[in-house]
This record gives structure tokens, C-alpha cells and sequence, in this order.
């Protein structure tokens, strides 16, 4: 077996790819380009704002992601083999998709039909915060609660989502948001 | 030695992280975070084409790009540690860049001054192809020699880029693009 890589610090492969990679080394690129994916996404929403307005960014954002969530969660599911069409099976799914390394997040189930995620120290909320111009009212209190069920939907449409707390939050507070699940059979 | 996961088929555990996952798992992810980002900033920009016109778009693609290109380098760079001020350094990071899944690329370095990179079949081209509006003219001959300039003087800013094939391609060719990278010392 190859010996796999560190880093690319050595001299040019012409084959080089990322399968050359030590396993930490992967681990690491996934931590990044989760950020990436952010930060891109985040870009986009600040320069059509800057160049169209508020009103038309959150409009293209609502409509890019009301197609992009269900996508992350079937592509998350097939990729790590999750099936079912419980709370448990989505819960999994957005423990790995590609956005969660990015989130301190709790997730839990307290039965195959219930569970809760809260997170914690959201990036997007603390850029909004600092920002000061209380977007999270559209971003968060809006699209994640649209967005949430979408997500839930892709793997069962009869499960329930409930924001059990929604930004803002207590000054000192950790906690940005907190979503309750329920499949009701 | 905890046994790794091929995949997340197994029951819920509130202790998920990415780090319980084989090697060949991360990588089967960062293969498809590559679509993933592709998907994604595509779908912000035809959603902003519709809403707000392609010039807008355009714009609003070049202002992010710009800045983009430099975290994403600086992002690849750091975690991989390339470095160096000569071409074959200037290679090695578009190899390694959190897209390189997505592209059919050869990468031919002549000396450690000199090379030409070849883009075939590329996946942004075969779409804007279908789409027939012609929108490859700024994509591919505007915007991508921008970022390629870019992406050469982040490293050297004597290095000099010249696009040696653009789109529209021959019928029948799955040569999209092809670029020179070329230091004079």
C-alpha cells in the first residue's frame, strides 16, 4: 500500500489527489471545507444584499436553499448509508452532513420517533449579532424554521418540527437555537 | 482500538463525530462536498440570474470569486503546507483545492517554471452548453482568467497565465479549456 501523505509538501505529483492523504490529514480538509461551504454560502447572501437589498437576497436565499436542504439530507443519507423514515434516521443525517462540522451542536433522541437538536455557538448567528441589523428575525426565525422541515421532510413528511427556542438570545447565552422532532405514527 | 465505520448505518449515537469514520468514507465525502460546492454556488447564481438579471449575477460572482479565490488558496495552502513562489507550487494548489473531484483535469509541469494544465469534459461548460446563452463567454474567458491570474500571483506575481484553448469547443472535443503557466526568471 502507498504510504499516504501528511500534507503535499513533497515535490509535484502528477497524479496527486486526495486519496493520498493520511486519514487525519482528511479529517482535517472535511473540518475546513465545511467552513468553506459556509463562507462561501455566506458570501453569496452579502453581495447580492450590497448590490440588490436585503429583501431580494433573502428572497434568492430562500429559494436556493428551499431546493439545496432536501438535496444535502437525501445526498448525506446515500452517501452514509442512513436509511429509515423516523426522527432517528434524520437526526443521524444531520449529524453528518456537510454542515455540521461547523456547529457545536447536541443532538438527542429520546426515542426512535423524538428528539431534539440545540445548537450552540452558531458562526451564522454571531456574524449576524455583530452585524446588528437583527437579519436573524428573517434568517433564523424564518428560513431555519422553513428550512428545518424541509430537511425533515426528505425523510418523512409526517414528521413534526418544533422551534423550542429561537434567537435572540440571553446576553451571555450560548444556546441559539433549540428544534424539537416528532413523528407522530 | 475502537473499530472505524465504513458508513452510519448503525443505530443513533449521541457521540457521532467525523472522526469515527474510515479512511475511504472522509474521502467518498470530500468527493461529494466537491459537487456539493459546485451545486451550490451555481444554484446561487442562477437563482440570482432570475431574479435579478445576468449582469447582476455576473457581478455579483466576480465580487465573490475575488475575494474567494484568496481564502480558499490561503485555506488549502496552510492545511497541506505548499509553498514556494515558482509554478510547480502554483499547481500543486489547484490540485489540491476542495473542487479538484469535479474536474477532468491533467496537470503537465514542463519544469518547476513552466506548465500547462488541461480542463476536459468540465462540468460548469457542459451545463452553460446546454443552457446555449452564450454565458461562457464571461464565465470561462472573463472570470476564470481572472482567477487563474489570481491564483498564479497569490504565489508569484511575475508568473504569467495565457489561456492557450477556451470555450466554444470543436464539436466533438472534450478539451474545455487549457491554460500556461509560465515564469521568466
Amino acid at each position: 500500500m502507498a504510504k499516504q501523505l501528511p500534507d503535499y509538501s513533497g515535490p509535484f505529483n502528477p497524479n496527486f489527489n486526495q486519496g493520498q492523504l493520511s486519514r487525519e490529514t482528511l479529517g482535517k480538509l472535511l473540518t475546513a471545507y465545511s467552513d468553506y461551504i459556509r463562507k462561501l454560502d455566506g458570501h453569496w447572501y452579502l453581495s447580492v444584499m450590497q448590490k440588490c437589498g436585503n429583501g431580494t437576497a433573502f428572497e434568492c436565499d430562500s429559494e436556493v436553499w428551499e431546493e439545496m436542504a432536501a438535496y444535502t439530507i437525501r445526498t448525506t443519507c446515500e452517501l452514509l448509508n442512513i436509511r429509515g423514515d423516523d426522527v432517528e434516521a434524520f437526526l443521524k443525517a444531520m449529524q453528518v452532513n456537510p454542515w455540521t462540522l461547523m456547529y457545536k451542536c447536541k443532538i438527542e433522541l429520546v426515542n426512535k420517533d423524538h428528539g431534539f437538536i440545540t445548537f450552540y455557538d452558531c458562526p451564522t448567528l454571531e456574524a449576524l449579532e455583530r452585524e446588528g441589523g437583527r437579519r436573524w428575525e428573517t434568517i433564523c426565525n424564518d428560513l431555519e424554521v422553513r428550512l428545518m422541515d424541509v430537511k425533515a421532510h426528505a425523510i418523512n413528511p409526517r414528521i413534526k418540527t418544533n422551534p423550542i427556542k429561537l434567537p435572540p438570545r440571553q446576553p451571555g447565552s450560548e444556546l441559539c437555537c433549540r428544534w424539537e422532532l416528532k413523528l407522530e405514527r | 482500538m475502537t473499530r472505524l465505520l465504513k458508513d452510519y448505518s448503525g443505530p443513533f449515537d449521541p457521540e457521532f463525530s467525523h472522526a469515527k469514520l474510515e479512511r475511504e468514507t472522509l474521502l467518498a465525502i470530500l468527493r461529494e462536498n466537491s459537487d456539493y460546492l459546485r451545486r451550490l454556488d451555481g444554484q446561487w447564481y442562477v437563482t440570482v440570474m432570475q431574479m435579478c438579471g445576468n449582469d447582476a449575477a455576473f457581478e455579483c460572482d466576480v465580487k465573490i470569486w475575488e475575494k474567494f479565490i484568496l481564502y480558499e488558496l490561503k485555506a488549502t495552502t496552510d492545511l497541506l503546507n505548499i509553498h514556494g513562489d515558482d509554478v510547480a507550487t502554483v499547481v500543486k494548489a489547484m490540485q489540491a483545492t476542495p473542487w479538484m473531484w469535479i474536474h477532468d483535469r491533467t496537470f503537465e509541469l514542463k519544469d518547476q517554471s513552466h506548465a500547462v494544465i488541461t480542463y476536459r469534459n468540465c462540468p460548469t461548460q457542459v451545463y452553460l452548453e446546454k443552457e446555449g446563452s452564450g454565458r461562457e463567454k464571461q464565465i470561462c474567458h472573463v472570470l476564470e482568467r481572472r482567477l487563474f491570474e489570481m491564483t498564479a500571483h497569490y504565489f508569484n506575481p511575475r508568473i504569467e497565465v495565457t489561456a492557450l484553448k477556451l470555450p466554444p469547443r470543436e464539436k466533438g472535443s472534450r478539451i474545455s479549456c487549457q491554460w500556461e503557466f509560465k515564469l521568466d526568471r
